[in-house]
């Protein structure tokens, strides 16, 4: 069942508060498993695209963009009940905030797979190797900015620990990013496939940096949601 | 003209309502947490159950107006502390009702000449510090509490708004319902003894009392204060002295109820007594310090960073201010009132030294060798009594307002009818009644002597020198059931006065 037919089923307005938090709860829940599932089937894609299986490949493209399209309704009806319920007034701004730039890691995560299924780059073996540390870094990331936000709602405490995390591995996406856009300039090839191949790393990258905007603004609201 | 004069008290019962909701719910509705007309409704419904089912019983009522002995006088004591709120309401600050009221009877003090009970005075005036201390306290140390409780639960943020919701709500409704009990009479209770209504049968099914009737129309001009002007103050206590989260919010209100609750809470009082175990004094603790108390307990907890001081020290300056305006207005207005409009604001009691006060003055264990000045004199001022024996030095303050308290001429006549009539009769037991009754048509010219009278019986016994909280409770309760009697059997005749007088 589709989130907006839960709306129409439930009545809106005359749902009582505790299964309206309890239903939200459940929305948002829901929403990050999305996130952490599209990181993970990136992986599996990459993994997929430089091994050369390009069918199982597409059946991955074809499951994130369910993926992304399942969040986008989850994330909308988490954050149409947050304001047509009232609920959390003082801290709803921020977990919208939160939701929207989540969601947006999601959109690149798709757009950057994508990119690969419309310009299929030939990526030569030697950077095989760098290319997929590049992706767990950047994946990495990800997954640990579903657990800092899912902390942001339940363990504030831990929400630091968790940043921490997600910034460590940006880095680690930055550098391996540097090393292998230098090597692909290295390389004695085309310039053109210099180019369209360093536009594709650059994609990688910019997930992990994606991850980190949304770490900033969390670390943020989550010094605003401290007691 | 009774209708006329119970005006100011339902005046002085809109100015608390418009004073509630922000004290109640002010931090919630900021937080957005509460809407305004959701506090509102249940400020209303609860002060309102307050008022009408708890609001002191019928005994006891009079409340700190209580020595206001003229219904002209007490008009305008209520009116003079009605406008005062008023006007520091418009300027958007809380201020408290009880002290406003204390500001203006002491107005009424100094105007009838009467000698002012400085215990009292002292006793008020500690609470005003004591509640704002006691109250910052207990929101600090129930910061570090709830911090630690939400750290260590794990609770989801959207649970946790929910329960917040909730625990809002519940103790918001408990204060509203404390408030309404401990302020009622404040409004209506002058007016208890001479309330004009008639018994009201409701469909055959129950009969309204007088006294109920009473109050049902002091909690409705409470009702009128927090739906027509309750929003002033909303954002004054959730939002301008300190930003408030859901979660201090619920930290003030609890704190206030606490404090009410173990400070004002006779129910507990006489629970801890029964039990034998120490008990908390029960003082006059004001809600409006109270809120204003907690909120900076949550400030100081929070580092004491980001506190509008100005609008506290707007605050400040108006607790003072309040009193003292109404103080200022009450003696203005009473001058008027007497002057201009010719009513009664006083009783214009006479205090006499003749031989039956002599003999009780010395039966109290006084020497009465030093009233040899005064002997076979009448005095229309308790004050200029007070000042010629103050001169001699032959007594303590507290002593001199005793003998003054025996001297007074008072006449009542025992008519329980009368009580009966008022719905006044229910707060009395079952052998007080008897007793009662059997007094009745007897005329007695000072308070003493009705009270010697009643407490000969079983039923009245006062405690000579109460050893436990237990007895001293015991006492008060007799006490507030004399002076209430008192009231309730004051026959002024003019001539009788005149007479004793000359008498001696």
């Amino acid at each position: 069942m589709r989130p907006q037919q839960i709306i129409a089923k439930n009545g809106d307005k005359n749902m009582a508060l505790l299964k309206t938090t309890r239903f939200v709860g459940a929305q948002i829940d829901n929403f990050l498993d999305l996130v952490s599932d599209s990181a993970t089937l990136f992986q599996l894609g990459m993994e997929d695209y430089l091994l050369g299986r390009i069918s199982q490949f597409e059946e991955r493209l074809d499951q994130i963009r369910e993926v992304e399209n399942k969040a986008d309704d989850l994330r909308i009806t988490a954050e149409r009940y947050l304001y047509e319920h009232t609920l959390i007034p003082e801290n709803r701004g921020d977990v919208l905030a939160i939701l929207e730039n989540t969601d947006e890691v999601v959109d690149n995560i798709k757009d950057s797979l994508m990119n690969f299924s419309i310009e299929m780059p030939v990526i030569p073996e030697d950077l095989h190797d760098l290319w997929m540390q590049t992706t767990k870094a950047s994946v990495a990331a990800v997954e640990h900015l579903v657990m800092a936000v899912r902390s942001f709602f339940r363990d504030i405490a831990a929400v630091n620990n968790y940043i921490h995390k997600v910034y460590f591995f940006e880095r680690e996406a930055d550098q391996l990013g540097e090393k292998l856009r230098r090597l692909i300039f290295a390389m004695d090839d085309d310039l053109s496939h210099k180019i369209q191949l360093r536009y594709c790393a650059l994609h990688i990258e910019r997930i992990s940096d994606y991850a980190q905007n949304v770490c900033d603004r969390l670390a943020i609201y989550t010094i605003k949601r401290q007691l | 003209m009774i209708f006329f004069y119970l005006l100011s008290g339902l005046f002085l019962g809109w100015s608390l309502g418009a004073n509630s909701t922000g004290n109640v719910f002010g931090a919630a509705v900021a937080t957005r947490m509460v809407r305004f007309k959701t506090a509102a409704l249940i400020v209303s419904i609860f002060i309102f159950l307050g008022a009408v089912l708890e609001g002191s019983g019928p005994v006891g009522t009079l409340g700190r107006l209580g020595s206001v002995d003229a219904l002209g006088g007490a008009f305008t004591v209520s009116l003079a502390a009605a406008l005062s709120i008023f006007v520091i309401v418009r300027m958007g600050i809380p201020v408290s009702t009880s002290q406003t009221v204390v500001g203006a009877i002491i107005g009424w003090n100094f105007f009838a000449g009467k000698v002012m009970d400085f215990h009292s005075l002292i006793t008020v005036f500690g609470s005003w510090i004591f509640a704002f201390v006691l109250a910052a306290l207990i929101a600090f140390v129930l910061f570090f509490i709830f911090r630690a409780m939400l750290n260590r639960s794990k609770i989801h943020l959207l649970e946790q708004d929910m329960l917040t919701r909730y625990a809002l709500v519940v103790v918001g409704a408990f204060a509203a319902f404390s408030l309404g009990a401990n302020n009622i009479a404040n409004v209506v209770g002058v007016f208890v003894p001479v309330t004009p209504f008639k018994p009201l049968n409701i469909a055959g099914l129950f009969i309204l009392e007088p006294v109920t009737q009473l109050y049902i129309i002091g909690a409705i001009s409470v009702v009128v204060g927090v739906y027509t002007y309750g929003h002033k103050l909303v954002y004054t206590v959730g939002k301008d002295i300190f930003q408030l989260s859901p979660v201090t919010a619920l930290a003030v209100l609890l704190a206030q109820a606490i404090v009410l609750f173990l400070f004002a809470s006779r129910g507990l009082h006489n629970f801890l007594v029964s039990l034998g175990l120490p008990t908390f004094p029960l003082v006059s603790i004001s809600f409006t310090h109270l809120t204003i108390g907690a909120v900076m307990g949550i400030a100081l907890a929070k580092g004491g960073k980001n506190v509008n001081y100005r609008i506290l020290a707007r605050i400040s300056v108006s607790w003072i201010a309040a009193p003292v305006m109404a103080f200022l207005l009450s003696f203005i207005l009473l001058f008027v009132m007497q002057n201009v409009f010719e009513q009664k604001v006083h009783e214009g009691l006479k205090y006499v030294f003749n031989r039956h006060t002599l003999a009780e003055i010395t039966r109290k264990g006084y020497d009465i060798n030093a009233l040899s000045t005064v002997n076979g004199r009448t005095f229309d001022r308790e004050q200029t009594i007070f000042n010629e024996l103050n001169t001699q030095g032959h007594y303590q303050r507290d002593e001199l307002i005793d003998i003054i308290r025996i001297t007074e001429i008072y006449p009542m006549e025992v008519n329980t009818k009368l009580l009966t009539a008022k719905g006044l009769h229910k707060g009395f037991t079952r052998s007080q009644w008897e007793s009662l009754l059997e007094l009745e048509g007897k005329k007695y010219r000072h308070k003493w002597q009705l009270k010697a009278a009643l407490v000969s019986h079983e039923a009245w016994l006062l405690h000579e020198s109460p050893q436990n909280e237990q007895q001293k409770n015991h006492n008060r309760g007799i006490q507030s059931k004399l002076e209430l009697l008192y009231r309730s059997f004051y026959t002024p005749q003019k001539k009788e006065i005149r007479r004793l007088a000359t008498l001696h």
